[in-house]
């Protein structure tokens, strides 16, 4: 697999080629910026394809790439004005099918989404799953994810964005503290089978992050946002660091480190340590650490400082404690 | 553009879209050294009396690549010559090269694609989504701007999700070695893949025992080596294998369920209260469904005080095995040491 001599960059580039001849004969004349926001790319990356196109063809009778048997373009529109006009067509009719892994990736990414409420329709989901193996040229591969139900709180949150009013909910921070907050909703987030809310805090006058399943009594206010998702700039972590951060020193073990991979940030220097692996994180206080260690058990250990270990084990200790009537 | 023509090295795209072009304008396929003698890409490599191994070689990796992409490459045999690998004829039949015209998206579908591909950021599946979406802006349609925005993500963190999904493509049967909770070593196992499906966050192999024609369901966390894909393969499966394998681990899943005593307001009180199918019984107990006690018992240890398993007591021991190696780990004495297993569901679903 990982000895492949077409680097995937040429698929993906014959998969653009593929998908934008079909695009270019349903336009008659279009401009070259217009095609590239449209497919997502470079003004760059359509002048290129499209002058591949124009310069491609088929063998033909002769098996030398006649003239007739080439796409033309009308060159003198490309070059001045920046227009794409194909004035000769051969071989491709239509657009290409799926793949079956392409298909399979879809309707599992599909299957993923349906807590949105936006996916709420069940059978137009099922309908477009299934139109979306049909346009399969092979049976998609048989990866799954479990569906779940639309969840009423994301059903609120959206509700308040379209209406342009701040939500308000009760949330418990992982300090244990319960606060009522009030937030113009931003982006919905989720990693794996937690979801997450990102949005313009009024008690704290910042962006803030807010875990779902601590949200409860979420309720639509009649109060209007301050803030759209566009004036805001979010940055893609969803885990950001703050000057106040502590920094700690864990030991984990080999096969427990993608499990904890998404608090060590990127190109921080690990050692080796008795077989474990010995990082330094950043956490925003110990209090959220005692739950990741704790639900870490003999994975994850926290070397130092000492005050952290001591708030890991007077956490597990107080469970032991509620255990106090079992032996052995 | 002669054939004898000096040669700028043509870009692999190149090539690849000449050879797919030629296939398609095909009515009655090209043989190998059609291509080879005149298709762009190669005619400029091709010794006509040559030795043309290497070039050969080329096609062989191009047509793995363009079927990867969805394109049907067929090979036909010359009638009177089947056998004859030369003269074995390739071509792109149209009917299943496109899209079928009744397959278009609404602007509201094209939203929800996009942001199902979305989800997919890492590994093959992230590749393969965006070509999906490639394919889809190529039928002209703008998405709708969702109202909300969104990032979802999932992730594939298991080293054995991309071997086995390439061996449940080819229907190969995999080597792997296995950790079952409770046994102290990992056992090799030779299965056929069936399906991979995500469940409750983690990922689960269903696969066919070949020796015992028994179908089972590993979790991918568990498997300990590398998967090797052996040369042996299995008759491609007949029906949807993963509505199969999630209705048994949903099975799995809802026969599993205990009772946990939580303190009100806290972490534990919120969150597993809203874990799909959490019932409060009459005294205020939470009454929760699991697939895996060892898992479970991790992510209920992670309360610490917060939360105390009343029943069964295999998961209670199990917690309280977890927070005296976390207490013990971090410097506190160490009552006992036990093991931290807990026994019966182990991740593995056997059926008959």
């Amino acid at each position: 697999m990982a000895d492949r001599s077409v680097p995937m960059q040429a698929q993906d580039k014959l998969a653009f080629l593929l998908s934008l001849v079909p695009f270019l004969m349903e336009h008659d004349r279009i401009s070259v910026q217009e095609t590239a926001d449209h497919f997502g790319v470079k003004p760059k990356a359509v002048r290129d394809a499209v002058e591949l196109i124009a310069v491609s063809g088929i063998p033909g009778e002769t098996g030398q790439y006649q003239h007739g048997d080439l796409f033309d373009l009308a060159w003198d529109d490309f070059e001045e004005n920046d227009q794409i006009v194909l004035t000769n067509l051969v071989a491709i009719d239509d657009a290409p099918r799926f793949s079956g892994r392409e298909a399979a990736a879809l309707i599992a990414g599909l299957q993923y989404l349906s807590a949105l409420p936006e996916n709420a329709d069940r059978s137009a989901i099922d309908s477009l799953m299934a139109k979306l193996a049909r346009g399969a040229s092979a049976l998609p591969s048989q990866v799954a994810v479990e569906g779940s139900e639309s969840d009423a709180t994301l059903a609120l949150i959206r509700q308040s964005v379209s209406a342009g009013v701040q939500m308000e909910f009760d949330y418990l921070n992982s300090r244990g503290e319960h606060e009522r907050r009030r937030v113009d909703p931003l982006r919905i987030e989720s990693v794996d089978a937690d979801w997450y809310l990102r949005g313009w805090c009024h008690l704290r006058k910042a962006v803030r992050t807010f875990r779902i399943d601590r949200i409860s009594e979420p309720v639509v206010t009649t109060e209007p946002i301050s803030f759209h998702a566009g004036e805001v700039s979010l940055p893609d972590t969803l885990f950001e660091g703050t000057a106040d951060d502590l920094p700690v020193t864990i030991d984990i073990v080999p096969s427990a480190l993608p499990l904890v991979a998404d608090y060590i940030p990127e190109g921080t220097k690990t050692t080796q340590v008795d077989g474990r692996v010995r990082a330094n994180i950043l956490v925003s206080h110990y209090h959220g650490l005692k739950r990741l260690i704790a639900g870490l058990p003999g994975m994850v250990t926290v070397v130092a400082p000492e005050e952290a270990r001591r708030v890991v084990a007077d956490w597990a200790n107080a469970g032991v404690a509620r255990y106090a009537d079992d032996t052995q | 553009m002669s054939a004898s023509a000096p040669l700028a090295k043509v870009p692999v795209e190149e090539r690849l879209f000449s050879l797919v072009l030629a296939l398609l304008a095909t009515e009655t396929g090209l043989t190998k050294s059609d291509i080879l003698s005149t298709v762009q890409g190669y005619r400029q490599r091709y010794q006509p009396a040559g030795d043309n191994a290497n070039l050969e070689r080329q096609f062989e990796r191009d047509k793995d690549d363009i079927r990867d992409l969805g394109v049907p490459l067929e090979t036909i045999d010359t009638p009177g010559q089947s056998g004859n690998n030369q003269n074995l004829r390739y071509r792109i039949p149209r009917g299943v090269y496109e899209l079928p015209a009744d397959i278009r998206f609404s602007a509201e579908e094209t939203a929800l694609l996009g942001l199902a591909a979305m989800v997919w950021r890492e590994g093959s599946l992230s590749s393969e989504s965006r070509r999906a979406v490639v394919k889809l802006r190529g039928l002209g349609l703008v998405a709708e701007e969702p109202v909300l925005a969104y990032a979802p993500r999932l992730r594939v963190r298991d080293a054995a999700f991309e071997p086995l999904r390439t061996a449940l493509d080819r229907n190969a049967i995999v080597r792997f070695a296995y950790l079952k909770p409770g046994e102290a070593e990992a056992r090799v196992r030779e299965v056929a893949p069936l399906a991979l499906v995500q469940h409750q966050g983690r990922w689960h192999l269903h696969a066919l025992e070949p020796q015992t024609e028994i179908t089972k369901t590993f979790l991918l966390r568990r498997i300990v080596s590398a998967v090797t894909m052996t040369n042996a393969t299995i008759a491609a499966p007949v029906g949807d294998q993963t509505a199969r394998a999630l209705a048994e681990l949903e099975q799995v899943w809802q026969s599993h369920s205990a009772e946990v005593e939580v303190v009100p307001g806290s972490d534990a009180d919120t969150r597993l209260r809203k874990r799909r199918g959490t019932e409060t019984l009459p005294d205020g107990t939470l009454r929760l469904h699991y697939s895996d006690a060892n898992i479970f018992a991790d992510e209920l240890a992670g309360y610490g005080p917060e939360a105390v398993v009343l029943r069964p007591p295999v998961l209670r021991a199990a917690v309280r095995a977890r927070l005296l190696a976390t207490a013990a780990g971090h410097g506190a004495p160490s009552l006992v040491t036990s093991s931290l297993d807990a026994e019966p569901y182990d991740g593995e679903v056997a059926r008959g």
